[in-house]
């Protein structure tokens, strides 16, 4: 095994003295050929999906066609780090997540990159709310039900969570931490598992995204106490925010955001934060996105200085609540 | 690395076959001081030569020991892979100088079976183990390695007890050029591309093969090229680059 | 009746000339996908999914089902002739299929894979049709304990397919588990036996080592001295391309049993089409007369599993047609496409579009006749392929598995790691280790692992869950009737062995 890894680090140093000499400087007329666009999860996730949107109007503006290179694997962390490390030219970005760009930071502590330090934000694209979901018949009928009956039987309930690291986990251990209580989590392989354990009854409740849940909700094969945003969201009309039910602390989101390495020219940073604001004005990608439930973010939002903002104070928030769990 | 030792043993030549197995017992230090190797031309991350030398040696030879006199010590990596792995394997080639293989396909096999079980035992030894009821993370690397461990000392057991097949011939020219050929398409084809690597990787796999036409080779290894330039990135679309880099920039 | 009356409906979808293109591309790309070593249909169909932007949903859908239950017609083509199974749903067929092909029988082989398969998507298709709903209980009722008790099932059939010896076996199993515990663990996202390699994060893969001990492997054992020999002998060997009719009447009870064990085994997400055609095979040994031909190229032996998996691949469109929930990584992406499209998936996915619903349905009838159509007469290309001189079939063979992997993650490691595994499934043959089973060790390790540890973990570490779960507690007394079936004819040969010898 030991010659592989010898192999791989022959193979990363060789590429990398490559990519050194072939860097040339061409922020003139921007672009010149397509872009690569690196989404760290499979195609059709909520991520990919979310990207796949955005870049095909951002391509019109652009007036170059935009190549998404899902690359999938450690959490999304594998497809980040190539990133980090690609050529700053402008011709490699990543559309990066909440967990990709913040909750890895404390999750993995051996991590190839830093969110802050290895890129230049581009605009926050997009947010998919969380919401606190229940197998149907969970005794709790509301959010300050649930509240006392976690809190008074954290030893007999069963969180289940998409496996480490993804959106279900890192919420629901933010959840956990504001209500003080460790319940067991039981880990699936990706949402869809985990999805099929709730209906099915096996675990009791978890967090996720709102994507996934809404025709499950709107079946009534499982229930939704509460939606972790500052406003109801238009597909689930019914379902409270997490103030309105009494806890006010739990706020979420998984957010997309778009990201170029570090040292990535400010010029070419903003032409594509132009081209991506357009594209989340125009109607048809506003419609896409409201279809999946998505919060299209506000103009004082989608500027490279928020997304900077945004990402400082996420690792801030996720930190001390990942750290004792990893 | 199961190969390292196979050559030069014969069914019944013992010492052989037992020298064999303390070259496995050392193996993987071999192979991380091959590695190390690069570290000095600035290839990989890692420890230098000089420190898995000197480490390894004074974990064999001192470390262990003392860790085994001691007991209930904190013990280094080094002295771990000594201890769990080397040390074994040290003693199953000693023994196998007194015994009388019957089958010597079923003994070495098992006995390297049991090296690879006792490297995996190893390699999750830093793992968490159980917390209390549910698993850790090395709870079943540790479960399936212990019980690989007694299986295949089952196998090399039958091995000594029932008669069996010799050890099989190996011939090296195959498994040489095929690899050549796996390693030179895994090394070329981000740089240089499809259409040169899998043309170079179908020669030199042709190698492999003391039938080869070269005339012929060399016209199917094109063709072949060429129908798998159009397959892969169109047909299929994967993306893949086709082109050497220096070319297209 | 309603049913027919949405069936009727479907085929007016189905039948549109687009949707009939669709699913002619997705039934040939399928078949393409089936037949590389190395291609994946994840991969492809995460590839293939932008191309689907642009297409109706309908359309869309009907052509990524179509390359799904397309490579499992394809999977068994490569097992057939050249020994490496292209999904894991295939590796069973290799074992008695490669050597009919070595006896040359690889026609009848083909052709019953071909028409197996034919036969029980057909069957499976009218069963989602019509319990497609009733049937989706069953994948409700699988938790983490049942899942837990259907693997180790499924291993115990990997020991009953071995041919040789039982210990080695289960030996290779064990190893097939460790080796798939490399990588992160699911629970605690902790680190496993990964040396810190990047690329070995996520785990081995499939095709990397599939490629390896099969594929890497036949050909270095096929290049040793004194090889040539047997080679020649199976090109002069080559008989008729169509099964006879002793074959066929021999294939079909097989052909009947693995649809239903495949139609039953397929609803269950996860490792369901995997285990189904093991099972089959196993059953098949089990049943035969004289189950020494096993592994030595019996007809059941192919025609058995290769109807289970075409069965079960049609079968697990249940849970997503039903509860919108993806049972595989497949389907996870179909699930992407439709999101795509706007449309995400539920349980009332069947009243909210039944265009889509029963178009594909229909779709999936269509598309088994249409890949009948294509591959009996490939059977014909497939054998002549056989007759090319092995000196430049097998650099062909190294040079497509190396794309092949190469193009599961663009990852170059993948190729040198297949590479090792290729010396390692040559050491293997030749101390006699059967790749099988590590093989599906490998497959359903991280299944047994996960489940095992959610069941503990749901039941506060009380192992009696699986005994006291009644479908978990069948499921393990089948296991064990079958490893007593099993161990214990072995133990007695051993024991004859010994008093025979002790009595010279």
């Amino acid at each position: 095994m030991t010659s592989i890894r010898a192999l791989a680090g022959a193979c990363v140093a060789a590429f990398a003295s490559l990519c050194a000499f072939v860097a040339p400087a061409e922020a003139q007329s921007y672009p010149t050929r397509s872009i690569t666009m690196i989404v760290p999860f499979a195609a059709g996730g909520p991520t990919d999906v979310v990207a796949r949107i955005v870049t095909a109007h951002m391509a019109q503006t652009l007036g170059q066609s935009i190549i998404i290179e899902n690359v999938v694997g450690a959490g999304g962390t594998t497809a980040t780090t190539r990133a980090a490390r690609a050529a700053n030219d402008g011709y490699t970005l990543i559309t990066g997540h909440m967990g990709t760009h913040a909750a890895s930071v404390p999750l993995y502590p051996k991590l190839a990159y830093h969110p802050e330090k290895d890129f230049e934000p581009i605009a926050l694209l997009a947010g998919t709310p969380i919401l606190i979901l229940a197998r149907k018949d969970f005794p709790p009928k509301d959010l300050k039900e649930f509240v006392t009956y976690v809190k008074a039987n954290a030893e007999k309930v069963n969180a289940a969570h998409a496996g480490v690291g993804s959106v279900s986990h890192v919420s629901c251990e933010l959840l956990h931490s504001i209500l003080d209580v460790k319940p067991v989590g039981v880990p699936f392989n990706g949402t869809g598992p985990a999805m099929n354990a709730l209906v099915a009854g096996q675990v009791d409740y978890m967090c996720d995204q709102i994507v996934n849940a809404v025709p499950q909700i709107n079946a009534g094969t499982i229930k939704a106490y509460a939606i972790a945003t500052a406003e109801r969201n238009p597909s689930l009309p019914n379902v409270p925010t997490t103030a309105e039910a009494g806890l006010p602390a739990f706020q979420a989101q998984a957010w997309n955001a778009m990201f170029a390495p570090k040292g990535t020219s400010p010029a070419i940073v903003a032409s594509l934060n132009a081209a991506a604001v357009k594209a989340l004005d125009d109607e048809n990608v506003r419609k896409r996105l409201l279809e999946l439930g998505s919060v299209i973010p506000g103009p004082a939002e989608r500027t490279p200085e928020a997304l900077a903002a945004l990402v400082k104070a996420e690792i801030a928030k996720w930190s001390p609540v990942l750290k004792p769990a990893s | 690395m199961a190969d390292t030792m196979g050559h030069s043993a014969t069914a019944t030549r013992n010492t052989s076959v037992a020298l064999g197995f303390c070259l496995l017992a050392i193996a993987p230090q071999i192979f991380e001081f091959i590695w190390s190797i690069g570290t000095i031309f600035g290839w990989g991350a890692g420890r230098g030569p000089a420190t898995v030398v000197i480490s390894h040696a004074t974990a064999l030879l001192a470390g262990a020991p003392s860790a085994l006199l001691a007991g209930d010590t904190k013990k280094s990596s080094d002295v771990l892979l000594a201890l769990m792995y080397s040390y074994p394997l040290f003693a199953v080639a000693i023994l196998t100088i007194f015994m009388t293989i019957k089958s010597a396909q079923d003994y070495i096999g098992g006995i390297v079976l049991m090296a690879l079980a006792l490297f995996a035992l190893w390699a999750s030894s830093d793992l968490q183990g159980m917390r209390g009821f549910s698993f850790g993370a090395g709870t079943a690397p540790r479960m399936f390695g212990g019980l690989l461990v007694a299986l295949s000392a089952g196998i090399a057991l039958t091995g000594l007890m029932t008669d069996g097949p010799a050890l099989a011939h190996y011939s090296w020219r195959g498994p040489l050029f095929v690899m050549a050929a796996i390693l030179f398409f895994a090394l070329a084809i981000r740089p240089l591309g499809l259409v040169v690597s899998a043309f170079v990787s179908f020669l030199i796999a042709a190698l492999g093969s003391h039938e080869t036409r070269w005339l012929e080779a060399v016209i199917v290894g094109a063709c072949l090229t060429l129908g798998c330039a159009l397959l892969f990135p169109y047909v299929l679309g994967l993306p893949m680059p086709m082109f050497p880099r220096f070319l297209v920039q | 009746m309603e049913l027919f009356a949405n069936l009727a409906h479907g085929f007016v979808v189905a039948f549109s000339p687009i949707n009939l293109l669709m699913c002619l591309i997705g039934a040939l790309v399928g078949t393409l996908v089936g037949v590389l070593p190395g291609i994946g249909t994840i991969a492809t169909v995460a590839m293939l999914l932008p191309i689907t932007f642009g297409l109706p949903p309908v359309g869309a859908l009907i052509m990524l089902a179509g390359i799904y239950y397309g490579a499992q017609y394809g999977g068994s083509t490569t097992s057939i002739l050249v020994n490496i199974p292209g999904e894991a749903t295939s590796v069973v067929t290799a074992i008695d299929g490669h050597q009919m092909a070595k006896q040359g029988r690889a026609g009848p082989a083909l052709a019953i894979a071909a028409i197996g398969s034919f036969f029980a998507g057909c069957v499976a298709t009218v069963l989602i049709a019509v319990l497609g709903a009733p049937l989706t209980k069953l994948a409700l009722a699988f938790g983490p304990a049942e899942y837990f008790s259907l693997m180790v099932l499924g291993l115990i059939f990997a020991v009953v397919l071995a041919k040789g010896s039982v210990l080695k076996a289960i030996a290779m199993i064990v190893l097939g588990l460790l080796m798939s515990m490399v990588g992160s663990d699911i629970e605690t996202g902790a680190s496993r036996m990964a040396f810190n390699i990047p690329e070995l994060a996520d785990g081995l893969g499939f095709a990397t080592v599939a490629m390896g001990v099969f594929g890497f492997a036949e050909i270095i054992r096929n290049l040793d001295a004194g090889a040539e020999m047997n080679r020649d002998l199976v090109q002069q060997k080559i008989t008729g391309l169509m099964p006879t009719r002793k074959d066929l009447i021999d294939s079909t009870p097989p052909i009947l049993r693995g649809t239903v064990l495949g139609s039953i085994l397929g609803i269950l997400p996860g490792g369901g089409a995997v285990i189904a055609s093991f099972a089959a095979y196993t059953l098949e040994k089990k049943l035969a007369k004289d189950p020494k031909r096993f592994g030595r190229g019996a007809i059941e032996g192919v025609a058995a599993p290769e109807s289970a998996n075409n069965a079960a691949a049609q079968t697990s469109f249940i849970p997503l047609l039903t509860l919108g929930i993806p049972p595989n990584a497949v389907m996870a992406l179909m699930v992407g496409a439709m999101t795509i499209h706007g449309i995400v998936p539920g349980p009332q996915v069947m009243q909210k579009q039944p265009d889509l619903v029963w178009g594909m349905i229909a779709s999936m009838w269509i598309g088994n006749l249409m890949l009948i159509i294509i591959n009996l007469p490939l059977v014909g290309i497939w054998v002549r392929l056989l007759r090319v001189p092995y000196r430049l079939m097998f650099p062909s063979i190294v040079i497509f598995c190396a794309i092949g992997i190469y193009s599961v993650n663009n990852a170059p490691v993948d190729v040198i790691l297949a590479g090792v595994f290729g010396l390692v499934g040559y050491w293997l043959i030749k101390h006699d280790f059967e790749p099988a089973p590590l093989l599906l060790g490998m497959v359903l390790g991280p299944l047994m692992e996960e489940n095992l540890r959610r069941a503990l973990l749901i039941s506060r570490g009380d192992w009696s869950v699986f005994l006291t779960r009644p479908l978990s507690a069948v499921l393990l007394a089948i296991a064990a009737f079958l490893l007593v079936l099993t161990v214990l004819p072995v133990l007695r040969a051993k024991r004859d062995e010994v008093f025979t010898e002790s009595e010279n």
